[in-house]
């Protein structure tokens, strides 16, 4: 089997009275696409932003290959490093170009050199298909458009793996289409994924694996199969079938 | 007093009150900036910030100009012997607490979000702050330090009372010379407005289109 990317044991995240992640342990292997859905509120982006130790969980351990991210000496710069994170809101730095917000992290984190960063920027940039638009703001683009510059940003410097948080849900419907075609192309390039998403029919594509996450915890997880055809649990099971109600109005 | 002789007291009065603001503003940046970016992210250090600029926007500069340069003058011969320092300094230092406040308004303006964005990619908590917050911080801004500088330009007059020869004091000194009760200060009223008006208005309509464009 390959190599364990990342890995979180009894991981805990509480804001006041509000259990956002509840003794929570996953793994996730090279290569492997994760999906992760369930309500909002639920604490999903919580958990993402713990593994990436955006947030700093209470109680348990993240792991970043060998290395626990949860140990005080841990240089968490460098760790963050190796792991690419695309956010529902996107966040690209307003004052940058797409160029600009993809080169960041390589020439200042990296410390590459100005030209080898911008090819490897202007890469990055193809693979998402926005060379293009390598000039302009991200207030000249479309919602889609940006969203593919945070997966570029995220993707430059070769992580170990890419945590996505909703990456289409704040887009309009009609610009989905395009970043799961992104994302698409990641998973044939074999890119290790943990993603929140419900894009059903995207999920039971490219998942290995589906992650049912409830009131700050995994309910249940299986192949995406399980979840279309007999989820175990009663609250996917409702889950699914509001989901799937949703996605055929669509 | 020949007119000539009125030219060069008002010229010196110009490049006087020019450099007392220029230097201000930039004292006051040296210090104000640092300070937002202390007060919003070390919580520790907020009494501190918030005392400095309780102390520094609460007294009147005339207050604290006469302060520095008789009071603190008395015992400390320079630098608050020098009225031209003295007055430098008071007004950098309202100016901090001025620009400080302007600062942090800017940096719940540009967000958390930003920083958040920032820090997922490894980048330091300096690195973002330099990188990716300032020059945000900075567009954001642009009203506020256009104000900041017409105020300061303004304010140095008050240099006046310690004898610093500002575009003020070079007024009333040639009222004294020519016994004109009015142009010397009506002189020295318009030339305050072509030192503040056009500079203050070119940041703000820059920062307005620049905001336009970044979409901020
Ligand atoms: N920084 C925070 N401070 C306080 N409460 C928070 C914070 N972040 C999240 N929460 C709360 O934790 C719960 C889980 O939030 P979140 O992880 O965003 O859920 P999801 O991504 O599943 O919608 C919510 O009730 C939310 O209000
Ligand atoms: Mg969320």
């Amino acid at each position: 089997m390959a190599e364990i990317v990342m890995e979180c044991k009894n991981l805990w995240k509480t804001y006041g009275k509000i259990i956002a992640v509840k003794d929570v342990s996953f793994q996730i292997r090279e290569g492997e696409i994760k999906l992760v859905f369930g309500p909002s509120g639920s604490g999903k982006s919580t958990f993402l932003r713990c593994l990436a130790m955006l947030t700093i969980p209470d109680k348990g351990d993240v792991y970043l290959r060998d290395q626990c991210l949860t140990k005080p000496s841990v240089d968490l710069n460098k760790a963050r490093a190796k792991i690419g994170f695309v956010f529902q809101h996107i966040w690209l730095f307003r004052h940058l170009t797409a160029l600009g917000n993809v080169e960041l992290s390589l020439r200042r984190v990296l410390k590459m050199p100005k030209d080898e960063a911008r090819e490897k920027a202007m890469e990055a940039l193809r693979l998402v298909k926005m060379e293009d638009w390598a000039k302009h703001y991200p207030a000249q683009m479309s919602g889609g458009q940006q969203q593919r510059v945070g997966i570029a940003r995220a993707l430059a410097r070769n992580p170990n793996i890419i945590l996505l948080d909703e990456p289409t849900s704040a887009l309009d419907p009609e610009l989905t289409g395009e970043v799961i075609d992104t994302l698409r192309d990641l998973a044939r390039m074999g890119t290790t994924m943990l993603i929140v998403s419900h894009e059903m029919p995207f999920a039971r594509e490219v998942a290995d694996e589906m992650i049912f996450y409830d009131e700050g915890a995994i309910v249940e997880t299986g192949p995406p199969e399980l979840f279309f055809t007999n989820p175990e649990s009663e609250r996917a099971k409702k889950f699914m079938a509001r989901l799937i109600k949703k996605t055929k109005r669509e | 007093m020949d007119l000539v002789q009125q030219l060069l007291y008002m010229l010196q009065g110009i490049s006087t009150t020019l450099l007392i603001s220029i230097f201000s503003f930039l004292l006051g940046l040296t210090i104000g900036l640092p300070l937002a970016f202390i007060r919003t992210y070390e919580r520790g250090f907020a009494v501190f910030v918030d005392a400095f600029e309780k102390v520094f926007r609460g007294i009147p500069e005339l207050v604290l100009m006469l302060l520095f340069y008789r009071g603190v003058g008395l015992f400390l011969a320079f630098p608050f012997g020098d009225a031209f320092f003295t007055a430098t300094f008071v007004l950098g230092l309202r100016s901090a607490a001025n620009q400080s406040q302007i600062f942090k308004g800017a940096i719940r303006g540009v967000g958390e979000e930003q920083m958040v964005a920032a820090r997922s990619l490894g980048l330091s908590r300096l690195q973002s702050i330099l990188r990716v917050m300032i020059p945000q911080v900075f567009i954001f801004s642009t009203p506020g330090l256009g104000s900041e500088y017409a105020l300061l330009v303004k304010d140095s007059s008050y240099a006046f009372v310690i004898g610093v020869p500002v575009i003020m004091e070079q007024a009333d000194r040639i009222r004294k010379a020519t016994y004109d009760p009015v142009i010397p200060y009506i002189v020295a009223a318009i030339l305050y407005i072509l030192l503040t008006f056009p500079l203050a208005t070119w940041l703000d309509t820059w920062g307005s289109r620049k905001k336009k464009q970044l979409g901020l």
